[in-house]
Formats: structure tokens, sequence, C-alpha cells
């Protein structure tokens, strides 16, 4: 009962500030306009240069292979960056003082901050789940491959990145005071997390040393499970048109569907359990956080 | 009478700084408690351990007999706190605000509702219930955060300059409320404040400097002690009074004398019994305790 009122007033304050709440919604449709307009060419010049010159691709195939490659770039970036943006009540109410108002009160500190991570994941969701329908319509208008399964698991996805993104954000502002402390933050994530996670560039095409380091970070196989269940049917496609299997798995590979951990090929379904596994810590960590902090007191 | 706050040895540092430095007092039930002291001088940090928000170096707070530090969760539903500044939020109406905070306190539904009504009619802020709290004023928000503090029938009530800024009638509105709930349920009341007419209403008064006590007692007490009394004489020649050899200030309608205490007026009232034919005798003033005390002036918000 308590929580569920906490999350209300968490909630309500997210949506009072219209202004967040709109430049939250507003980002990821305007990096796909921006991913459309500037990347969906270089993407489609890289693909058929990897083709041998006998192969003939539809158009469908061609667009719909580079339609989904922005638009997994796009989710799995957006995801965890929305987060970092969104997630910004616990440091307002450092700075306004109301989180002294909470603390004073009987509530557990752990209500509280499962308080902060429901609205801040609930309000995430909202726009993440917004994006990728717009990411799905664009994708149905350049080809469309992905069965219902498909659809499903990629929504399981988001929701899972949605809930390790606001884990990971929940962690990182825990530590934070002030909301140009958190723009700062926002803005490294922001530079630095597509890069990381592999979705800008896959991380097969990086040197051999950062490639092993990667592979222990949870991101990079959030990143892969997106990348296999929006381009699964874009494979089956590509058998039925008689690819051979030596180029699918060429492919599967220079994209990161494929990832190797020190040789050895990583399953989705390991992957996801790597995701579902991280979200679990992060949040257990970011409880544990609030209240470990309780002594329940301030040091100074 | 029971104590309901009993603190022993407290000590507080920040790095070299001791905020707090070996704190002892009680507070009785149902007393108006004050606690004064110029900016820096301690009483927030003070505040903070008593409500569970910063820990102690060593000592020991105990409210209503428990442990603070051991026993927040019970301590916390027995304290309503008023913070210096208003903590509530400022884009949630009245309404959402006292609704959000009172679920803290399990306060929810027709509870929550009745408890709601009590407070705005009292509080007169019923006018304003659906109005977001950054159109407010200061005087408003204010009504609202002392709703807030007594949303759960607190026993007892902290508030740190509640007063400050604000106007004369929400001012009397305030107190009237305090002395409501204090006559109605014994509520106890910790103030810290900048107004010594305030300090003078209440039952016990400490005054802190450098986070040790620098004088305590009844405002009586303190005044006798540090403030000493005045008699006022009128329509009384100044060289009439010249004669007494007594230092004196000339008012507008005659002279006043300094003494210490009223012993000493009995004694110029029978020797001089001409002279005293219109006159008052005044007990000093909190101000003056204050400046005595601590060698500063303490008005309206700053020390001087």
């Amino acid at each position: 009962m308590t929580l569920m009122n906490v999350v209300r007033r968490n909630l309500k304050m997210f949506f009072k500030d219209k202004g967040l709440f709109i430049s939250s919604l507003l980002s990821p449709m305007i990096l796909l306009v921006l991913y459309a307009t500037f990347l969906a060419n270089v993407y489609k010049e890289s693909f058929t240069d990897a083709l041998p010159e006998e192969f003939h691709v539809s158009d469908a195939l061609m667009n719909g292979t580079v339609a989904s490659q922005l638009i997994f770039s796009l989710m799995a970036v957006s995801c965890v960056t929305v987060a970092f943006c969104s997630n910004l009540l616990m440091i307002g109410d450092k700075a306004s003082g109301a989180i002294g108002d909470f603390t004073v009160s009987p509530v557990k500190r752990s209500v509280i901050a499962a308080g902060y991570y429901i609205a801040s994941a609930a309000s995430t969701l909202i726009v993440t789940f917004t994006a990728l329908a717009a990411g799905l319509l664009y994708l149905s208008t350049q080809g469309w491959f992905m069965s219902f399964t498909d659809v499903l698991l990629v929504i399981g996805d988001v929701f899972l990145l949605t809930l390790f993104g606001t884990a990971l954000s929940s962690c990182i502002h825990f530590f934070l005071s002030t909301n140009g402390q958190a723009s700062a933050v926002g803005t490294i994530i922001s530079a630095g997390y597509g890069f990381l996670c592999g979705a800008y560039m896959p991380i097969s095409t990086f040197g051999k040393g950062l490639q092993n380091v990667l592979m222990f970070l949870p991101s990079t196989y959030a990143t892969s499970l997106l990348k296999n269940h929006i381009m699964d049917g874009l494979f089956r496609e590509m058998e039925t048109a008689g690819f051979p299997q030596e180029a699918i798995t060429g492919i599967r590979d220079s994209v990161d569907c494929n990832i190797y951990f020190f040789g050895t090929r990583v399953p989705t379904w390991v992957m996801a359990v790597i995701l579902i596994g991280s979200v679990v810590l992060f949040t257990g960590l970011f409880v544990l956080l609030h209240v470990l902090s309780k002594g329940h007191m301030r040091k100074k | 009478m029971e104590k309901v706050i009993q603190i022993d040895h407290l000590f507080k540092s920040y790095g070299d700084v001791k905020a707090v430095s070996d704190l002892s007092f009680v507070v009785k039930k149902g007393e108006l408690f004050a606690f004064l002291g110029v900016n820096g001088a301690g009483k927030s940090t003070t505040i903070s351990m008593i409500c569970g928000q910063l820990a102690k170096d060593s000592g020991s707070i105990t409210v209503l007999g428990r442990d603070v530090e051991k026993e927040f969760d019970a301590v916390s539903r027995k304290i309503g706190v008023v913070f210096q500044n208003s903590v509530l939020d400022r884009k949630l109406t009245v309404k959402e605000n006292l609704r959000s905070r009172g679920a803290l306190y399990g306060i929810t539904g027709r509870a929550f509702e009745k408890r709601l009504g009590e407070l705005s009619k009292v509080l007169d802020f019923e006018s304003f219930l659906n109005r977001p709290l950054d159109k407010l004023s200061g005087g408003q928000r204010r009504r609202v955060d002392i709703a807030r503090a007594l949303l759960h029938e607190p026993e007892i009530l902290i508030l740190d300059e509640p007063t400050t800024g604000l106007d004369p009638q929400t001012r009397r509105i305030l107190w009237n409320v305090i002395e409501k709930e204090r006559l109605e349920r014994s509520l106890t009341v910790f103030l810290t404040t900048h107004y010594m007419e305030e300090a003078s209403d209440a039952d016990y008064i400490i005054i802190l400097e450098s986070g040790k006590i620098a004088a305590e007692g009844t405002p009586l007490y303190l005044k006798n002690k540090y403030a000493g009394d005045y008699v006022t004489i009128y329509g009384c020649g100044e060289d009439k009074i010249k004669d007494l050899g007594v230092s004196y200030t000339k008012i507008r309608d005659g002279v006043k004398i300094k003494v210490s205490d009223t012993s000493e007026v009995t004694d110029l009232i029978l020797k001089h019994p001409d002279l005293f034919k219109d006159y008052e005798v005044t007990k000093g003033r909190m101000d003056d305790v204050f400046l005595e005390v601590t060698g500063k002036a303490l008005e309206g918000g700053a020390a001087q």
C-alpha cells in the first residue's frame, strides 16, 4: 500500500514536468530520423559490398536489413540513455530536501528505493515502447520479415533492457546530489554507451583486447540479444533466398548476432540469462544502497 | 512530568569543527521547549540527530523512552517535523502532497480525508487544497507544512524556525493551532526560532553557543539572571532621578531605571515614595538575555 502510494507520487512528479516527459519521448524519435537520414546509406553500401557480385538481393530484404540495424542501434541505446534522462526524481528530491521528509517517516528505505525504481522504470518504458512502436512501423515500410514470436521477443528484450537501464542509472544516480551532476553523467552515458554496447559499431570490428574487455559487460549481451531477435526473420529470409550458410554466419558474426566469449559462441538464452541477472543484480544493489545508507543516518 | 526527549552527553563533529559538544538536556511532556542560538550554534545538527537524519559521534538520544538510532521506526511515528524550508513537492497540489505524505504513515482513504478536513479547517487552507504548492504564498505554504507535520497526530512537534519571514497574521494562525494541539493532546513542541517573543512563551529555554549550552532555564529564571528588571517612572523630572545615583535612560514621558531585581525597586520606593506616583516594573526581555549570554543580538533570522 505504501509502496503503491510512493510510486504514484513519483509518477505524478514525473508527468508534471511536461518538458522532461516530452523531451524524453522525442529524443528517440529524433534519433530514428537522424539514423535513417545519415546512416541508412552507409549501412546499405556496407551490406552490398560484403555480398558476392553474383548475388541478387531483393529491395525489401536489403532495406529491411538496413532498417533493422538502425532500429536495434536505436533501441539498444535508447533503453539505457532515456533511463538516465528520466530517472532524475531521486536527485531532485535530494536537492529540494523532500528526501528528508520521507526519511523522518517510518517508511522503510527499501520501499523508498523501490518506489523510485518502479516509477522510473514505468516512465522509461512508456518512452521506449513508443520508440519501439515507431521503429517497427518504420521497419514495416522498409521490409518486414519478423514473425509474431520475434515481435514478442523484441518487446521482452526492450522491457528487460529498460529495466537494466533503470537499475544502472539508479545505482549511479544514488551517489549524485545535483541535477548538474546528473546532466554531466547523462551526457557521458549518451556519448559513450552506444559504442561500448556495440550499438553504433559492431564489437567484432574492435581490437581483440577491447573485445575481450567488452565480453565482461552485460550491455554486450543485451545488445546482441536485441539484434538476434530483430534480425532472425531476415536471416530466415536469406536462407530461403539461397544465401550460403557461411555467408549468413559471416553476416551474423559481422553484426554481433554471434558473440564469442573467448572463442565459444554464446547462445541467445545465455544472453537473456545474463541480462535478467544484471537487472536483478543492479536492482538489488540499488535497494541495498538505500538500506545501507540507513545506518540509517548520514554521517555528514 | 514524563520525559519525552532525553539527550545525554551528545557529541557531533564535522572534521575539526565541534558542532555539538557534550550536550545534555531533557524535554518534558506537553512543554514548549525553545532551543535558541545564532546560526552555526548547533541547533539544526541537534534536531537532525533527534529526527534520525544524522548519526551522532557519541552520547545518547532517547525519545519517549526509545533509542533513536535503534528504534527509529517507532520513534518516527511519534515525531512531526516542520523543516526550516518547505520540503513538500512544489509541482503537486496541497491535497496530492498531503495524501502522499499521509500514506507514509498508513493514513489513506477515509482516514486521510477526515484528517485532511480537520487540518484544512483549523489551518484555513480549504480554499486552496487543489492548487499546486508553487502557486501559493510563503504563508500559505507554511500552513501546509504544519498540516503535513501534524497529519499523523505526533506526540512531539519539532519546529525548525517555523515562522521566519511570515506575516503576523499567518504567525498567529500557526501559533493558535499549535497551542490548541498542546492543550487538547498535550503535544510537546521543540522549537528553534529567531523571534524572541516566541521564545518568551516557552516553558523552558536553552541557549546554545558553539555546540554547548550557554544558558538554560525558564524564561523568568533567565530574565532574572541575565536581563534584570526595569522600573519606568512617568511624569518625573530628570533632576530628581540624578539625585538617586542610579543609571537611567530618559524616555519621552519619564525615565527608565535598570535594576537587578524587584527587591531593589522596593527599596527605592520605600526610600523615595514621593517619586513613585506613576510607575511600572517590567521584566527584562529575552533579547536582553540572549545579548547578555552570547554577546550577540538575534532578530528576524540573523545574528548581529
